[in-house]
C-alpha cells in the first residue's frame, strides 16, 4: 500500500463518520427532547443541560394509559388496520400476480394507476365520497368501519409496490410455471406457492398498511371518527406531556415490533424486500 | 425448409413409436416469427437436444411443448393424442428451468413431494418415491435443507428430482445447467443423462452449448431463426453436417477454397471426397482434419504459425495461410511437439480425413 492511498482513505473515513454522526443527531436530538419533555418531572422552562438527570418518571405515561377512551380508540384503529390490510391483500395480491406472471406488459400502466391515490388529496377524496354516500347509503358513513375502503385505497401505492417487488424477487413467473407443470391449479399456486414464498413481501406490505392506518389523521378527523391518532391529538390538547409520552411509547413499540418480524423472516432466509417503496 | 426427414434415427436404439410429435408448429410474437414451421418427432425414451443460438426458437418450442404458449398453427401430439390446447397442469410433463425454480419456503424433500401431493398420491407411495429420488440424485444429506442453504448444483438436482417425481410422460429441460459453473455443469450433465436413462423418460433438452448437446443427446436438433436445420445423432451431426451453419455451430471449422476434380474436390492441395452442394466453392474443414508438417526445404505454399495452445490431449495451432487466411489445426501425438510461433509449415487435409462439407 502506498502512503497517499492510506491518507486518502482516512480522509474518506472521517467524512463518512462525520456525515453519519450528523444524520444520527438529526434523528436522535428531537427524540431526546421529546423524551425529556414527556418523562421528566421538571418544569419545561428548566429543561436545560443542568437538569438532564433530574426527576425522570413514568407517571404521566401511566396516567395516560389509564384513560379508557384510549383503549376504545386504539381498538378501533387496530380493527381498521386489520380490515384494511385484509381488503388490500385480497384485492392487490391477485392483481399483482396477474400483472407479473400473465400480463407483464400491463405493469407500467398498473404501477401508474396504483399511484393515483396519492395524487388525490384526502380532503377531495373524503368530500367526493361523502357527498355521494350521504345520498346513496347514509348508514355507511355512520360506522367507523367506513374508513376501511379509504384506508385500503390510501395504502394501495405502498402495498402494490411491496407485493410487486416481492413477486419479482422470488422469480414468481418461474415458480408459477413450475407449479403448474407439476399439476397445481391456480388457487393452489397462490396459496401454497406464491403466498409462502413471498411471505416477507406480504408482511412488509401489511406492515406498511398497518403503520399508515395507525397514524392516519386526515380521513378520520374529516369523517369525525375516533381513532388512535384523533384521540392522541385531542388528548394532547389537555395534557401535552402525557400525550407526548404516549406518542413516544407507541412509536418505540411499533419499531420494536417491526424489527422483530423482520428478524424472524431473515432467520427463515426470506429477506424483506421493499424495493420501489 | 426443415430437413427432418433426412437421416432419421440411425442408432436403432429406440423403438419406432414416436411419442412426441410437433407438426407444422408456428409461433409469432408480434412481428417476430419465433418458429416458422417446426416438424419434430421424438421417440419413446429418447433424449433430444434443441441446440441453437439465442433467438433461434428453441425455448419457444419447449414452452409450446410445456403448454405455457399456444401455437398459432400446427399441432402437438403425444402418443397420437392432440394436446395442443391442453393446459400445462393436465399435460403431465416435468420441467426443469434455467433459473432456480425451487419453492423457497419448502425443503428439498418437500419440493420433490410437491407434485405428488398436488396429485393426491398416497402417503406411503409419496414417501417411497421421494426416498428413491433422493438416493438417485445423491441428495439424502440435503433432504431437510431449504433452497437458500443449497449450492446451485444441488438446487438443480432437486429441481430434476421434483420434475421426475410424478413420472412424467415427457421431461423438459430449459437450459438447466447454464446458471452453474463449468465443473458442476459437466458433472451434472452426466448425472442428467444417467438419470434419464435409468428412468427411461422421453426428454427434450434445450441448450445453446454444443458440447452439452453432443455429450448428452441421442439426437441433436440444430435450430436457426425458427427453422430446424438438422436433426441427427451427435456423430452424424459432426461428421456429416447438413449445412455450413450446422458445421460451424457444432465445433470449430476452417473455411477454405475448393476446386472440383473428378470424383471429388481439391482442397488445400489434397484430393478429398465431399458432401453437400458447392454453391460458393468453399469447403468446411475441421481442425482435426488438417495435417501440419514442418517446411523442411520442401516446395509448396507455406503457412506461418501464429499461435500454439497446449490443451492437454491435443495441441491447437493457429496458422496464417497466404491463400486461405487464418487456419486452425488440432494435432496429437509426436506431430504436436515442438511448435513455436513463427514456424513455417505446410497445412493440408489429411489423407484419412474422410469427407469435407462443401458450402
Amino acid at each position: 500500500m502506498s502512503a497517499p492511498a492510506v491518507r486518502r482513505s482516512r480522509g474518506g473515513a472521517v467524512a463518512r463518520w462525520t456525515f453519519l454522526g450528523l444524520l444520527a443527531l438529526f434523528f436522535v436530538v428531537p427524540q431526546l427532547a421529546m423524551a425529556r419533555f414527556a418523562f421528566q418531572n421538571v418544569p419545561v422552562v428548566m429543561l436545560d443541560s443542568s437538569t438532564v438527570l433530574q426527576g425522570w418518571s413514568a407517571h404521566r405515561l401511566i396516567e395516560a394509559l389509564a384513560e379508557p377512551e384510549l383503549w376504545v380508540s386504539a381498538r378501533t384503529s387496530v380493527v381498521l388496520a386489520a380490515l384494511a390490510i385484509a381488503l388490500n391483500l385480497a384485492l392487490l395480491m391477485p392483481l399483482a400476480v396477474l400483472v407479473e406472471v400473465y400480463r407483464p406488459r400491463l405493469r407500467p400502466l398498473v404501477t401508474a394507476v396504483t399511484l393515483l391515490p396519492w395524487v388525490v388529496p384526502p380532503i377531495a377524496l373524503v368530500v367526493g365520497v361523502a357527498a355521494t354516500f350521504r345520498q346513496v347509503a347514509p348508514w355507511f358513513l355512520a360506522s367507523p368501519l367506513s374508513l376501511v375502503p379509504f384506508y385500503a385505497l390510501w395504502a394501495m401505492p405502498f402495498t402494490y409496490r411491496a407485493l410487486d417487488a416481492g413477486l419479482r424477487a422470488v422469480n414468481a413467473r418461474t415458480l408459477v410455471e413450475a407449479a403448474r407443470s407439476l399439476g397445481a391449479s391456480l388457487p393452489t399456486v397462490l396459496v401454497r406457492v406464491l403466498a409462502p414464498a413471498m411471505s416477507a413481501a406480504i408482511v412488509a406490505s401489511a406492515g406498511l398498511t398497518g403503520a399508515l392506518v395507525l397514524g392516519e389523521f386526515a380521513f378520520a378527523s374529516l369523517l369525525l371518527k375516533n381513532t388512535l391518532p384523533t384521540y392522541l391529538v385531542n388528548y394532547q390538547r389537555g395534557a401535552p406531556q402525557a400525550g407526548m409520552a404516549l406518542a413516544l411509547t407507541v412509536m418505540v413499540f411499533t419499531a420494536v415490533g417491526m424489527a422483530g418480524v423482520v428478524h424472524l423472516l431473515r432467520r427463515r432466509g426470506l429477506g424483506v424486500s421493499t424495493v420501489g417503496v | 425448409m426443415t430437413r427432418t426427414s433426412t437421416n432419421q434415427r440411425t442408432d436403432g436404439q429406440h423403438n419406432d413409436m414416436a411419442t412426441i410429435e410437433m407438426i407444422g408448429v408456428r409461433k409469432e410474437f408480434g412481428a417476430t416469427v419465433a418458429l416458422a414451421d417446426l416438424h419434430l418427432s421424438i421417440g419413446s425414451g429418447e433424449l433430444v437436444c434443441l441446440l441453437g443460438p439465442s433467438g433461434c426458437g428453441k425455448t419457444t418450442a419447449l414452452r409450446l411443448l410445456a403448454g405455457f404458449e399456444t401455437p398459432d398453427a400446427g399441432a402437438i401430439l403425444v402418443d397420437g393424442d392432440d394436446i395442443t390446447t391442453v393446459p400445462p397442469r393436465r399435460r403431465g410433463f416435468g420441467m426443469v428451468f434455467q433459473e432456480y425454480s425451487l419453492f423457497p419456503n419448502l425443503t428439498a424433500r418437500q419440493n420433490i413431494e410437491f407434485g405428488l401431493k398436488v396429485r393426491r398420491a398416497g402417503k406411503a407411495e409419496t414417501a417411497a418415491t421421494v426416498e428413491r429420488l433422493l438416493t438417485m440424485t445423491r441428495l439424502e444429506k440435503h433432504a431437510s435443507k431449504f433452497p437458500h442453504q443449497m449450492s446451485g448444483g444441488q438446487k438443480q438436482r432437486v429441481a430434476l428430482a421434483r420434475a421426475i417425481a410424478t413420472q412424467p410422460r415427457l421431461l423438459l429441460l430449459d437450459e438447466p445447467l447454464s446458471a452453474l459453473d463449468a465443473q458442476v455443469r459437466e458433472h451434472l450433465r452426466e448425472e442428467i443423462r444417467r438419470l434419464q436413462q435409468q428412468v427411461g423418460v422421453t426428454t427434450v433438452f434445450v441448450t445453446h452449448d454444443q458440447h452439452e448437446a453432443m455429450a448428452v443427446a441421442d439426437r441433436v436438433a440444430v435450430m436457426r431463426d425458427g427453422v430446424l436445420e438438422q436433426i441427427d445423432p451427435p456423430r452424424t451431426l459432426y461428421s456429416r453436417p447438413a449445412s455450413a451453419f450446422v458445421a460451424g455451430f457444432v465445433g470449430t471449422v476452417n473455411r477454405v477454397g475448393a476446386r472440383p476434380e473428378p470424383d471429388g474436390w481439391r482442397v488445400l492441395g489434397a484430393h478429398v471426397p465431399a458432401v453437400g452442394e458447392a454453391v460458393t466453392g468453399t469447403a468446411v474443414v475441421r481442425p482435426e482434419q488438417l495435417a501440419v508438417q514442418r517446411a523442411n526445404g520442401t516446395p509448396g505454399v507455406f503457412a506461418t504459425v501464429t499461435g500454439v495452445s497446449f490443451l492437454g490431449a491435443l495441441t491447437r495451432l493457429t496458422l496464417d495461410h497466404p491463400d486461405e487466411g487464418p487456419l486452425v489445426a488440432d494435432l496429437i501425438g509426436p506431430e504436436a511437439d515442438g511448435w513455436e510461433v513463427g514456424d513455417r509449415a505446410i497445412a493440408r487435409v489429411r489423407a484419412d480425413a474422410g469427407s469435407v462439407v462443401l458450402q
